[in-house]
């Protein structure tokens, strides 16, 4: 898309004359404008890439390293009674920098939740294409979805760890396998208005191949509502796999992941309450920001939405 | 004196019925119900076949054994014998049964059923993990149906003592037989003060009262029946839910007494804390020595080296356990005095200097590699409090290079998990009160792979524990155990952590009690357990 400027006040807009006639729409705004003028989707953003830019920039900007124990332990928070300064955000119930940690388990929450979204976007997203493509397949695929959708992502996830054992790799198969149902459903929804549009039967009747017909014209008009859906699903996937590591399944130490440092704050909830809650935080964050972004931009890009 | 008005008294007495009626309310009809709060629970309860502490807890309940001890830990009490003859040559032991006793279905308990049960606990096929604890016996029979022969191929001065142990209670052979495998599992049959009702694995054990019980150890004022009809052990893991669940009331009772909580718990109004320091429980890592991440002696010290026992035990522990850098605690019986100053302490710089000394060089990651190999032993764990003692020591491996790979297991499928050949390192505990108690356990060849899970093949040590178990002079004893110690402790077998004491938590509702150590079952036969009236 190219750079569209604002037109609001260029003379060429005229507003309806006095003869009656209606005149055109007013152009909209660039999208990222439209965006930004919505406050709370403008913070959202500013805080989710204010958290990633952590998370990327978590080896500069950890002031320890994450596996690294002390003789510090249970610290609170420095601003909090009882706090050392040399810990901003306190010490968990090994003597470990909480602060460096929470860097270091966002990339970890955040990595999960970007392979497992991809893996589970693309793989979903073809087989809903695909269905609505062949109408033949459609039933069947749709059926095998349908039975897909019946599994709960906590359940597939124990099971998959009880097949392959514990660690980060078996949790993101499983938030993946566990994203492919809803993102076909809907790639094969958005695909099914496609499919009924005049220009794939025109590609048709000028004997365009399958394989280009799927690409150039089925591809490249769903791709962008099936992004606005991943957006979405990013959160819920960041909750599930933050709770698969709460469970022990995910992540194991020394590793540092949000939901497994809530799990093991849980250990001393009564007695350093910041050790659990502070993770838990960072993870209500991140959903919380993922989701209000992911609505704002289907908002502004979903064109089924723009009247 | 005015003499109080027909309404007042009226009043009054009406008032009286009300906070009778209220008391009554408060103490409520499950006054008789018991819970006791634990941390694991056992993968079964078959008393031959396991050696875990969750098991023999629940079995001294469930069971009796041919003798007691009392909470001194030395004093032998008649339980299912009502007396005993030890020959002159120590070699055979002659027990009168009593004839009033009965299993928990009514029937009659006779020697005949004595016999069975230790016999099975002897047999081979039962694969029992503590055989070595009923010494070399010849044979053991039942004459008629009061008296028990126990006949020995050699002295065993410890014989009593461990026959008051759980593993030789005794079970109805007809149950045992009906149940197969499921024995221990889906039900029991025994002659204890409670009697099986039900086991959700990992959840709960249920035993209700044993009614005709009247057979209790001396050292109980209380011979039977229990006080209390129904006992529930809750399996609870966190360490703070756990805190919680006694200081509102939730359970009465528990001996899993989380460190983290002890202070609170102290000062809690509502809460005892009771404590044991007649026996001796430590904690310890142990290596799988024929391992080749863990094969080189050098490795093994400097991994003793390079991890800060005193640290874990203030800060995970909260001073409320003793550092352990010695296999047993320097209290125990026949403990090696000469070994006190060859301890490895904490000393970072001298384990970087062993790991190099033993080909283990830091690679460009800070990590110790040889011919290509990370140096990444595997240890497994229980889930738990466990956990956190391997995390902290993973990070203290760290500093000097060594990445230690962390699987943990709950409890209940642990112990077949530590009965593989499969990792480089295991988490234990265990309790004692001699050296020939935790040496005769750990390093026979005979309990190889289970409880001899380091691989620990020497006959010379086989050799000096038999001599050692069948001495009847305590010096000559002490000798052969003190070598053994020297053995283990120079070929760095285990990474000792804490010996911790015995407490048990308990409502301020419960009758004060003291705490027993048998094999770290603190609460022992449970008829000491009962309300406040």
């Amino acid at each position: 898309m190219t750079m569209a400027t604002d037109t609001a006040d260029s003379p060429l807009t005229t507003p309806a004359n006095e003869g009656g006639e209606v005149a055109a729409p007013p152009p909209r705004p660039h999208w990222l404008r439209r965006l930004l003028r919505d406050k709370a989707a403008a913070a959202a953003i500013l805080l989710l890439a204010l958290i990633c830019l952590g998370a990327v920039l978590a080896p500069w900007l950890a002031p320890y390293d994450p596996a690294l124990n002390s003789r510090a332990v249970m610290k609170p928070p420095s601003f909090m009674q009882g706090g050392v300064p040399e810990h901003l955000l306190g010490t968990d119930g090994q003597g470990r920098d909480i602060l460096s940690r929470l860097l270091y388990g966002s990339r970890l929450t955040l990595l999960i939740g970007l392979v497992a979204v991809g893996l589970g976007g693309a793989v979903g997203s073809f087989i809903g294409l695909l269905s609505a493509f062949y109408a033949r397949l459609d039933p069947w695929v749709m059926r095998g979805i349908d039975i897909l959708l019946s599994f709960p992502a906590i359940l597939l996830g124990l099971a998959l760890v009880a097949v392959m054992g514990q660690g980060i790799v078996p949790v993101i198969i499983a938030l993946a396998v566990s994203s492919v149902p809803d993102c076909a459903r809907i790639a094969r929804g958005i695909a099914m208005g496609v499919m009924k549009q005049e220009f794939i039967e025109a590609g048709r009747a000028v004997g365009l191949s399958d394989v280009t017909l799927f690409q150039r014209y089925l591809l490249r008009n769903c791709i962008s509502s099936i992004m606005i859906f991943l957006s979405l699903r990013f959160g819920q996937i960041i909750l599930i796999g933050a709770t698969l590591s709460f469970l022990g399944l995910g992540a194991q130490p020394p590793a540092a992941e949000l939901g497994m440092m809530a799990s093991q704050g849980r250990e001393y909830l009564l007695f350093a309450p910041h050790i659990a809650v502070i993770p838990s935080v960072l993870i209500f964050l991140i959903v919380l920001t993922a989701n209000v972004a992911g609505d704002a931009l289907r908002d502004v890009l979903d064109p089924r939405l723009q009247t | 004196m005015k003499t109080l008005s027909h309404m007042s008294v009226k009043r009054a007495a009406l008032r009286t019925g009300l906070a009778a009626t209220a008391i009554a309310l408060a103490m409520p009809a499950f006054a008789k119900d018991l819970t006791i709060i634990r941390e694991i629970d056992s993968n079964h309860y078959d008393p031959p076949r396991t050696a875990a502490l969750a098991g023999s807890e629940v079995l001294f309940m469930l069971a009796d054994t041919v003798v007691g001890l009392a909470e001194d830990m030395k004093t032998i009490e008649p339980l299912l014998a009502s007396s005993w003859e030890i020959s002159d040559d120590g070699l055979t032991y002659t027990f009168t049964i009593r004839d009033d006793v009965t299993f928990c279905d009514g029937k009659a308990m006779t020697a005949e059923d004595v016999a069975y049960s230790l016999n099975r606990w002897q047999d081979p096929e039962t694969k029992s993990p503590v055989r070595w604890r009923m010494g070399d016996v010849k044979s053991i029979t039942a004459p008629d149906a009061t008296t028990l022969v126990y006949e020995l191929n050699a002295p065993h001065s410890e014989l009593l003592y461990q026959l008051a142990q759980s593993f030789g209670s005794v079970v109805d052979k007809e149950t045992v037989e009906a149940l197969g495998a499921d024995f221990g599992v889906t039900g029991f049959n025994g002659t204890g003060p409670f009697c099986w009702d039900s086991w959700t694995p990992r959840d709960q054990m249920v035993m209700t009262r044993h009614e005709d019980y009247h057979w209790g150890p001396a050292n109980y004022e209380n011979a039977g029946p229990a006080q209390v009809e129904k006992i529930t052990w809750q399996v609870v893991p966190e360490a703070a839910t756990r805190t919680v669940a006694l200081m509102t009331g939730q359970g009465q009772v528990s001996p899993y007494v989380p460190f983290i909580g002890i202070e609170k718990l102290r000062m809690a109004p509502n809460v005892e804390v009771v404590r044991s320091d007649e026996a001796f429980w430590t904690n310890y890592i142990g290596f799988k020595i024929d391992k080749p991440m863990v094969n080189d002696p050098l490795v093994r010290q400097a991994i003793n080296l390079a991890v800060n026992q005193e640290a874990m035990a203030e800060d995970l522990f909260f001073g409320e356990v003793e550092p352990a850098y010695s296999y047993i605690s320097s209290g125990a019986l026949d403990w090696n005095s000469d070994l006190d100053d060859k301890l490895l302490t904490y000393d970072p710089e001298k384990a970087a200097a062993l790991l190099d000394e033993a080909g283990w060089t830091l690679n460009a990651d800070g990590k110790r590699e040889k011919d290509g190999e990370l140096l990444q032993p595997l240890a497994y764990t229980f889930t738990g409090s466990w956990a956190q003692v391997v995390e902290a020591v993973q990070a203290d491996l760290l500093k000097v290079g060594i990445d230690l790979q962390i699987q943990p297991f709950d409890a209940t499928v642990y112990w077949g998990k530590a009965a593989t050949q499969e990792f480089d390192m295991f988490t234990m505990g265990f309790p004692y009160i001699s050296a020939g108690d935790a040496l005769n356990l750990y390093f026979l060849s005979a309990n190889m792979p289970s409880p001899n899970r380091m691989n620990w093949n020497d006959p010379e040590t086989d050799k000096l524990l038999y001599d050692g178990a069948t001495a009847v002079d305590p010096a000559v004893r002490a000798e052969d155990y003190g070598q053994v110690l020297t053995k283990v402790h120079e070929a760095a077998v285990w990474l000792p952590i804490y010996h911790k004491p015995m407490q048990i938590a308990y409502s301020t509702e419960i009758k004060p009690f003291e705490a027993h150590n048998i094999y770290g079952a603190g609460l022992y036969k449970g008829l000491q357990l009962g309300y406040v009236d």
